[in-house]
């Protein structure tokens, strides 16, 4: 930023006038004319025309300038800061977006399907041993969209379901990639302890959030439900999700790469030539 | 970057080529205008053909003649543009002879427009007995036509103050600005009796089926 | 910079002015700075006024039966309560701040049309006192009618003369319509200074964002209030010279009036919203010592909303029975407006991370404005989709979720830029103390009235009812919220406090007390009549910046 010096005539300003508050107030006068008598509205068209006489000769031909009041308070110049900036990060500058590396999206995905693959199976075994059936849990999962399945006796949901196969799955499927690759993006932001954020506290927290609200989502389930079973099919979801995503290398994000090659310009040198600027 | 030197020259400010504020603020006025209008002609349409009782605009508005009378009395609202458009090239040329001229002939086109308002208003208020609240179709033509009346009203006043400080003598080419944005004003009230005459007189005077 | 110029005139007065030419100074301004603040203390004003009708409210509303209003006084206290609070509260003090900052931020020397901006302040205030002498002047045929009772939506045909007797409805009509010219008026102002008075140098990508957001509000403003006045002037015309327009007897439409008044009413709360974001996107940049987040998105998500915004206007109106195309479009453009919103949210948030933030008041709304108004957004989504439309509208959920976003958010914001830029205007700071208990107090107060709403709304109780039955279940979160209005009534007292105590004993601020980068800080506090004694010409957004950094300036990266 530098300054200008205006030009040499001095700094003018707009001359005060009543003119506005004349006009606005016979406006407002006419119209409450319309609700009480018609002297007021009389009163108001006079009031206001006035206004306007002085108005239009407060700015015809040119506007009625005065030059401003003078002052002896003038603003303090700015000063350099001592000593530069803080960096966000050491090497990148002010300017950085954090975070400056990420999981590539691509292991959010394989993650959550890892994830969800070792889920259903821990959870399938659940349905074997309390009751005996592989289908039971399929069916309680597939219960949140197919609305017949919350008044069903315990042995009908025991039985195989082809559309509660298929519906279970789904939901499954999309579930997982779905939190995968939003852990994918959240745990680059936690500073420490990720394996605790995507293991413990956030099934924890998933937990806490589909008891409140199980009943209204997916009464087949909320009938049946075990809760600790539940609890721990979402912590070895998170613990394998968690664990892949972690365990895969990070890339850095576009944010440092020059132009040419985000628009994905391969030319040998390009760089090289644009860093020239 | 890294071998930035302590102090840097900035690159020079180009300046910029601006519309003045007088046109912008014209042009945001007319914009509030158009939407003002907008919402009567809305009001219009969604009303035509739903009057449940008479007289109806075909029965007043006469199918095959009235509009002819209209076409006629717009023509003399629509032409005023021109010479509005011919007076403002006058007066940047520095001919102020010819910008009064083709002013006032603006000014008289406008008025008799208004008076062939005011003759059409007469024929429906007295001999056909339509007014606001006889009717939806009363209702929802005293406003929009009126509305767009009292704009060519409004409009009709600053044209004729400016023709008389013009016959004083106290407007000069260099007043052009001024003067030109009180032509963008009168050719959106042209403009806007184009869209009125259309939903009037064409669609909502359709013969009925 | 070069050697200052004083400015040439008539040498300053000395000694105390007299009263009467003070007032005489105030009237006949044409300085944006003074009008401004007249705008601000009218609103906050009226922000106690509308405040204490909603108190009586609640203590109405506070256990079943009570008797303290009459119902017909309970439905001009909601009406009044309403129309205060977004014409005569949230207008005039975003149009006031904007009156201040818009010029000083872009460099300018006042707005583009200063009597014009005058008269529009004019309008607002006069039309605000037509407004409220309807207390007095209502009085109609038959004793009927005192203060307009028709629900600040003035739903026809309840407003048409067989059921407003008297002239309530017509003071609510006259008072709006003469303010909402004021505000048209001072829309085109606006939208003339941003585009045509900006300093040199100063590009429109090189704009302070408050600036950018502020244009596209007053774009709004001229596109959304002509059709309320059009709207206005066809009821007017109703009760006054017997028209049709909204009167079913006749072949009228009441579904008119709605979509005359929606077409007006949905870009109305995005007017009022806005310049609640421009003031945290100005605040939180500097309060987190970053540069702000993705600047040009933030103008594409402005400019988005500004779009969207005058299409979305029947979803308030999903339950008098549109065409399930209808619905369904609208609820598709409605859940739209959530993705410019939420890209702005994420880059306040992305502002904030990673930051070195400090706390002081004008953050701490900052961020409560970006908790709270996330919550409104998200009870907006639910409320756009139209099953769930259908069965919590006209309810206590509705309440809730419009005082999330409109006071959560907007007045959060406000309190926001209150204290940012307090000292710019009066040389003075605030109370930091006092604004940390206040912003606690009004905290936990405005969750605890407006959040049990939610629940008494999903219970089923609908909005302007004046009393109800111990049976329904309402009691207890009706409790809730009263007790909540106890505990903001201190905070605002805590606030005009502070303010009234500032303005004389406050710390004297100098010229940069937050150490800011627009331009606004490199003048006086308060800024002289003349705002610079130099035409500044800037080289990048933060001009400030690149003055304290002139090692790492900002114009070698935009």
């Amino acid at each position: 930023m530098s300054t200008q010096p205006h030009d040499e005539h001095g700094i003018e300003l707009p001359q005060p006038t009543s003119a506005p508050m004349f006009t606005a107030f016979g406006f407002t006068l006419m119209a409450a004319g319309l609700v009480t008598n018609w002297v007021v509205a009389a009163v108001g068209f006079i009031t206001m025309m006035c206004g306007i006489v002085i108005w239009f000769r407060n700015s015809n031909p040119d506007s009625r300038e005065m030059p401003a009041p003078a002052t002896d308070r003038h603003p303090t110049p700015v000063v350099p800061k001592e000593g530069g900036v803080d960096h966000l990060l050491s090497d990148a500058g002010h300017r950085a977006r954090i975070p400056m590396e990420i999981h590539p999206y691509s292991a959010g995905i394989i993650g959550g399907i890892l994830g969800g693959a070792v889920m259903s199976g821990f959870a399938v075994v659940w349905g074997l041993i309390s009751h005996g059936s592989l289908w039971y849990t399929v069916n309680l999962l597939a219960g949140a969209m197919l609305s017949g399945y919350a008044d069903m006796t315990t042995e009908a949901l025991c039985a195989f379901r082809t559309e509660g196969l298929i519906v279970g799955i789904l939901i499954q499927v999309v579930m997982s990639i779905g939190v995968g690759l939003l852990y994918g993006v959240t745990l680059p932001l936690i500073p420490r302890m990720r394996l605790f954020f995507s293991a413990i506290l956030v099934p924890l927290m998933w937990s806490g959030l589909t008891w409140a609200s199980i009943s209204i989502v997916n009464p087949a389930l909320g009938d049946h439900i075990e809760w600790i079973w539940f609890i721990a099919s979402q912590v070895v979801y998170g613990v394998v999700t968690g664990w892949w995503i972690i365990r895969s290398e990070k890339i850095g994000t576009m944010q440092n790469w020059h132009y040419l090659e985000r628009i994905g310009v391969e030319t040998p040198g390009a760089r090289e030539m644009g860093a020239d600027e | 970057m890294t071998t930035a030197p302590a102090m840097l020259a900035p690159p020079e400010a180009v300046p910029q080529d601006r519309m003045s504020n007088g046109k912008i603020g014209v042009t945001c006025m007319i914009i509030s205008e158009i939407a003002f209008f907008g919402t009567i002609i809305a009001a219009y349409l969604f009303y035509i053909g739903r009057d449940i009782n008479g007289p109806y605009p075909q029965d007043v508005l006469e199918v095959s003649v009235a509009p002819l009378k209209v076409l006629f009395n717009s023509i003399f609202l629509l032409i005023s543009s021109v010479w509005i458009w011919l007076a403002i090239r006058s007066m940047r040329a520095g001919r102020m002879g010819a910008f009064i001229f083709w002013w006032a002939l603006t000014v008289i086109c406008g008025a008799v427009f208004l008076v062939g308002t005011g003759f059409e208003w007469y024929g429906m208020i007295v001999d056909d007995g339509v007014w606001m609240g006889t009717n939806l179709f009363g209702t929802c033509f005293y406003t929009l036509v009126g509305f767009h009346a009292f704009h060519v009203t409004m409009g009709l006043i600053v044209l004729t103050l400016i023709l008389v400080l013009a016959l004083l003598g106290h407007v000069s080419p260099r007043n052009i600005e001024k003067v030109d944005l009180v032509s963008w004003y009168w050719h959106f009230v042209d403009g806007i009796w184009i869209v009125v005459f259309f939903v009037v007189y064409v669609f909502g005077n359709q013969p009925i089926q | 910079m070069s050697v200052l110029q004083k400015p040439a005139g008539p040498p300053a007065a000395t000694g105390p002015v007299p009263f009467l030419s003070r007032m005489h100074e105030w009237v006949t301004t044409v300085d944006h700075k003074k009008l401004g603040t007249m705008y601000v203390t009218c609103g906050i004003v009226y922000l106690i006024i509308a405040g204490l009708e909603a108190t009586m409210m609640r203590w109405q509303l506070a256990w079943p039966g009570q008797e303290v209003l009459s119902p017909e006084e309970f439905n001009r206290l909601f009406t009044m309560h309403g129309t205060t609070m977004v014409f005569f509260v949230g207008m005039p003090i975003l149009l006031g701040a904007a009156n201040v900052l818009i010029p000083l931020m872009i460099g300018a020397r006042d707005l583009a049309f200063p009597r014009l901006n005058a008269f529009g302040f004019w309008l607002f205030f006069f039309g605000s006192l037509l407004l409220y002498f309807s207390y007095f002047g209502g009085q109609g045929l038959y004793g009927m009618g005192s203060a307009p009772d028709v629900g600040w939506f003035a739903y026809a045909p309840l407003t048409e003369r067989t059921f407003s007797r008297g002239h309530s409805t017509d003071y609510w009509i006259l008072g709006i319509f003469v303010a909402g010219i004021g505000s048209t008026a001072t829309g085109i102002n606006f939208i003339a200074t941003i585009l045509g008075m900006r300093c040199k140098g100063m590009t429109l990508m090189k704009m302070p964002l408050l600036a950018w957001i502020m244009l596209i509000d007053s774009v709004l403003i001229v596109v959304a209030l002509p059709p309320l006045a059009a709207g206005q002037i066809m009821l007017l015309f109703d009760r006054l010279l017997g028209a049709h327009f909204f009167d079913a007897q006749a072949g009228g439409s009441a579904l008119l009036w709605q979509n005359i008044f929606w077409f007006f009413g949905h870009p109305e709360v995005y007017i009022l919203i806005l310049p609640g974001f421009a003031f945290v996107t100005e605040i939180i940049p500097v309060f987190s010592r970053k540069v702000i987040f993705g600047y040009p998105l933030m103008v594409a998500a402005t400019v988005a909303i500004g779009f969207i915004s005058v299409g979305v206007w029947a979803h308030h109106m999903f339950a008098v029975g549109l065409s399930p195309m209808l619905n369904a479009i609208f609820m598709g453009s409605t859940m739209l407006v959530g993705v410019p919103t939420g890209i702005k949210m994420f880059n306040w948030v992305a502002t904030m991370i990673g930051g070195k933030i400090r706390f002081e008041t004008p953050m701490l709304y900052s961020t409560g404005f970006l908790c709270q108004f996330l919550l409104g957004g998200l009870t907006g989504i639910f409320l756009a989709t139209v099953p769930f439309d259908w069965q919590v509208s006209d309810s206590y959920f509705v309440v809730g979720h419009f005082h999330y976003v409109l006071f959560g958010g907007l007045v959060f914001a406000i309190f926001a830029a209150v204290y940012y830029w307090f000292p710019k205007v009066t040389g003075r700071l605030l109370n930091e103390r006092l604004g940390k208990w206040q912003f606690w107090l009004l905290l936990i107060g405005f969750n605890l009235t407006f959040g049990p709403m939610h629940v008494s709304g999903m219970l089923g109780m609908p909005r302007r009812i004046y009393t109800y039955h111990l049976d329904r279940g309402w009691e207890f979160w009706n409790l809730l919220s009263s007790i909540g209005v106890i505990i903001q009534l201190v905070g605002f007292s805590l606030f005009a406090w502070n303010v009234l105590h500032s303005l004389f004993k406050g710390r004297i601020a100098g010229d940069d007390p937050w150490d800011a980068w627009t331009l606004e800080w490199s003048t006086t506090s308060p800024p002289p009549a003349h705002n610079f004694d130099e035409d500044p010409v800037v080289h990048s957004r933060r001009p400030l910046w690149d003055l304290k950094h002139p090692d790492d300036p900002d114009w070698k990266y935009e």
